[in-house]
């Protein structure tokens, strides 16, 4: 009998405290999702990261309020540093042991999706609250059979940007190649620093904006939708062609272009013994923090411009490269639990939502998957308004390369055009190869 | 050992059995699964299908993994004459009279082997660096400014240089080996020989080399083990580059498994890795032995 009432008893508390816990999961105080369990998260956002950079800024802010409003979740983060984050989640991947919820890269959307490695979340995205505010293009490379697999997150920042000493090259920079070489002639410093180091630069920083003029939007998309354009078209090998005599031919570039990384490259724009310096949106916000303590001058006259145009270019002249590279994605598994995967899609929608778009368009003017209501524009510097339009209103846009298609491809591209751009390959051998890996991985 | 003290066999082995599992599970695991996977295509995912001998017609087309091999052998030619050769003089040196404070010598010699391989990498990039580095300042203090370069990005040089930090690290490594057997010699041998007018050339050619030829075997060994599974130091100064002028194997099976996300192939190129380090440790073996051996006749 006693068994039996402590049993009773013991049901009882069990039972009412189940309930409590719905009833604190179910009120606004403890967010409105009925998960009671941990969420796998992985990302790139270190908190090193996130100085001075506004997406992993916000993206780190977005996960602390979602952790305070669903404190019955247990998000466990695995944050490692970009280059980590990709030999590791692409490990994960191999080892079909991918987490919760993580960073999708665009190139590799179509594979993973093949190989049911992401849910397909394309009615997710289109029950979203801010369906109607998202920017449909940014949707892209994250979709392959008319399916969308990521929400893209982080902030839309641009992979090729020419800053300029407005000091020496005057207020607005040189719009063709031939006059860039015209007015470096009579400079006593390096004209243009830029750091190929890492392979990858010349692909991402240059060629795929580059190349963009040569073959415009319609050849690139041909090649990512394999609908029979070729890395050996004259278009594509023309671009090739103009990077090695810019490269090789014209002191236009520091001569240890090849040896030394962005990072290095930029340090001869902030030192002085660069008149300009091409990169991405991650080297303009160190650069500007760095000049912001350092060289005042500098920093008030650094302006920004598209890569100038080449004589033999016939598609658009005012194009740089942007978008956003990494999409929130959920793995398949997650849907065996309703209730988690409905925990999955809210961090997903507060991740990149306007929550995201207002703290990043309020603290460093950037933009999101969705765009940024109202900025109190009265408490940016010039730099930064500077930077916005140039960005997101005054150029065209074009597709960043290795958003698309496959590492191994980018891998061979990115592995040769470092030894053509030191004149000891051909633009033509090296389009071959890089079309043999394509036919080969694609 | 007295029976009465004497453990019984099962605790023996139940105390064994520990470290030769985990052994088991670090190093025979991994390399049995890594024969299995080299017959799979096996990229971009989870999925894995058995493609029988493809992976390896592949490699044996692949021209970057001869070429890695290649320059893997170069690194082992410069390491063997540079690490070995140097430290053998060096312990001639340190062991000979004249020279005062041997411990400090010893100690400092072999402080750089005690160094992670990537700080060795960074520190030697900063000594080749175009603007920065040691090395072009020296040319233009001797007046040879017409000779500074951006080193790193001399395709046929950079084996080299990248060989030279290696060298740099490993000479202590050797040269406490080498310490070890010569002390082992009887120094009444030492005494005869000069006594017998055998200078210090002679005494090193016929006296101490044949007396520590086993020992250089193992450090030649040791040495071809090392160059042929090169890859941090490298890693960190070039990435391989320019292109692939200084591309090693390890590095281009690292590159096609995790950058590439090529798993099947990424596993055949450790498969060959192991099978032509086997070879060529064992075709040294051979070579020494045989011409040791001729030597001895």
């Amino acid at each position: 009998m006693k068994k039996k009432v402590l049993s009773l008893i013991l049901s009882t508390v069990m039972v009412a405290g189940l309930l409590v816990g719905c009833g604190g999961g179910s009120n606004g105080e403890g967010g409105n999702l009925a998960y009671n369990g941990t969420l796998e998260l992985m990302h790139y956002s270190t908190s090193e990261e996130s100085q001075g950079n506004g997406g992993s800024d916000g993206f780190r802010t977005m996960i602390a309020e979602w952790k305070e409003a669903n404190p019955n979740i247990t998000l466990e983060e695995n944050v490692l540093a970009n280059a980590d984050y990709k030999t590791q989640i692409a490990t994960l991947a191999a080892a079909n042991d991918l987490p919760d919820v993580f960073l999708l890269q665009g190139m590799n959307t179509a594979a993973w999706a093949e190989q049911g490695l992401v849910l397909d979340m394309t009615d997710i995205i289109k029950d979203s609250p801010y369906y109607d505010d998202y920017n449909q293009s940014y949707f892209v490379p994250f979709t392959a059979n008319e399916k969308i697999y990521a929400l893209p997150a982080l902030t839309g920042g641009t992979c090729t940007v020419v800053m300029y000493d407005k000091r020496i090259w005057g207020d607005t920079f040189p719009a063709t190649w031939a006059d860039v070489e015209a007015k470096a002639a009579t400079l006593d410093v390096t004209p243009i620093a830029f750091g190929n180091g890492g392979q990858w630069q010349a692909n991402s920083c240059f060629l795929s904006t580059l190349g963009d003029r040569y073959h415009g939007p319609e050849w690139f998309m041909s090649i990512v939708n394999k609908g029979g354009a070729k890395f050996t078209d004259a278009e594509f090998v023309a671009a090739l062609a103009e990077t090695q005599r810019l490269f090789n031919e014209t002191d236009l570039f520091n001569e240890d272009f090849n040896t030394i990384t962005n990072e290095d490259a930029r340090e001869y724009y902030i030192d002085g013994s660069a008149a300009a310096f091409i990169g991405g949106n991650w080297d303009v916000s160190y650069v500007q923090a760095t000049l912001a303590e350092t060289n005042k001058d500098l920093y008030d006259n650094t302006g920004f411009a598209v890569l100038p145009q080449s004589a033999d270019a016939k598609k658009q002249r005012n194009s740089q490269n942007i978008g956003l590279g990494y999409g929130i994605a959920i793995n398949p598994k997650v849907a065996e639990d309703a209730d988690k995967l409905a925990a999955a899609i809210d961090l997903a929608y507060k991740l990149t939502g306007p929550d995201f778009s207002n703290f990043v368009a309020a603290n460093y003017a950037l933009g999101g998957l969705t765009a940024a209501s109202d900025v109190d524009w009265s408490k940016f510097d010039q730099w930064t308004i500077d930077f916005y339009n140039w960005s997101y209103v005054d150029t065209e846009t074009c597709e960043i390369y290795d958003s698309y298609v496959s590492s191994a491809v980018w891998g061979v591209l990115n592995t040769n055009m470092q030894t053509m751009m030191n004149g000891d390959m051909t633009p033509e051998e090296v389009a071959k190869l890089t079309q043999e890996a394509y036919e080969a991985n694609y | 050992m007295p029976n009465a003290i004497r453990p019984k066999n099962k605790v023996i082995f139940a105390y064994l059995a520990l470290p030769v599992v985990w052994f088991v599970f670090a190093v025979f695991v991994p390399l049995i699964t890594a024969f299995v996977y080299s017959f799979c295509e096996w990229k971009n995912g989870p999925t894995k299908t058995f493609n029988g001998i493809q992976n390896y017609i592949d490699l044996l087309n692949d021209s970057e993994f001869w070429l890695s091999f290649e320059h893997n052998i170069f690194l082992v030619a410069v390491c063997i004459v540079g690490q070995i050769g140097i430290a053998f003089i060096l312990v001639l040196m340190i062991n000979s009279r004249l020279v005062k404070l041997k411990g400090i010598h010893r100690t400092f010699g072999f402080f750089p082997s005690t160094v992670a391989a990537v700080s060795i990498g960074f520190i030697w990039k900063m000594i080749y660096d175009n603007k920065r580095g040691i090395l072009n300042w020296f040319l233009v203090q001797i007046g040879r400014e017409d000779l500074t370069q951006v080193w790193l990005n001399n395709e046929e040089l950079v084996m080299l240089l990248v060989a030279i930090p290696l060298v740099w690290q490993w000479i202590g490594y050797y040269m406490v080996i080498i310490l070890s057997a010569i002390s082992s010699i009887d120094q009444e041998i030492f005494e005869v020989a000069e006594i017998d007018g055998a200078n210090a050339f002679k005494r090193a050619i016929y006296i101490v080399l044949p007396l520590i030829k086993n020992t250089l075997l193992v450090c030649i060994t040791l040495c071809i083990a090392g160059n042929m599974k090169a890859f941090d130091n490298i890693y960190v100064m070039t990435k391989g580059g320019p292109g692939t002028s200084s591309m090693v194997m390890a590095m281009y099976g690292y590159k096609t498994s995790f950058e590439y996300s090529n798993m099947g192939y990424g596993s055949t190129i450790s498969v060959g890795i192991f099978v032509l380090s086997l070879l060529v440790i064992g075709g040294s073996q051979w070579l020494i032995g045989k011409m040791t051996k001729d030597k001895d006749v």
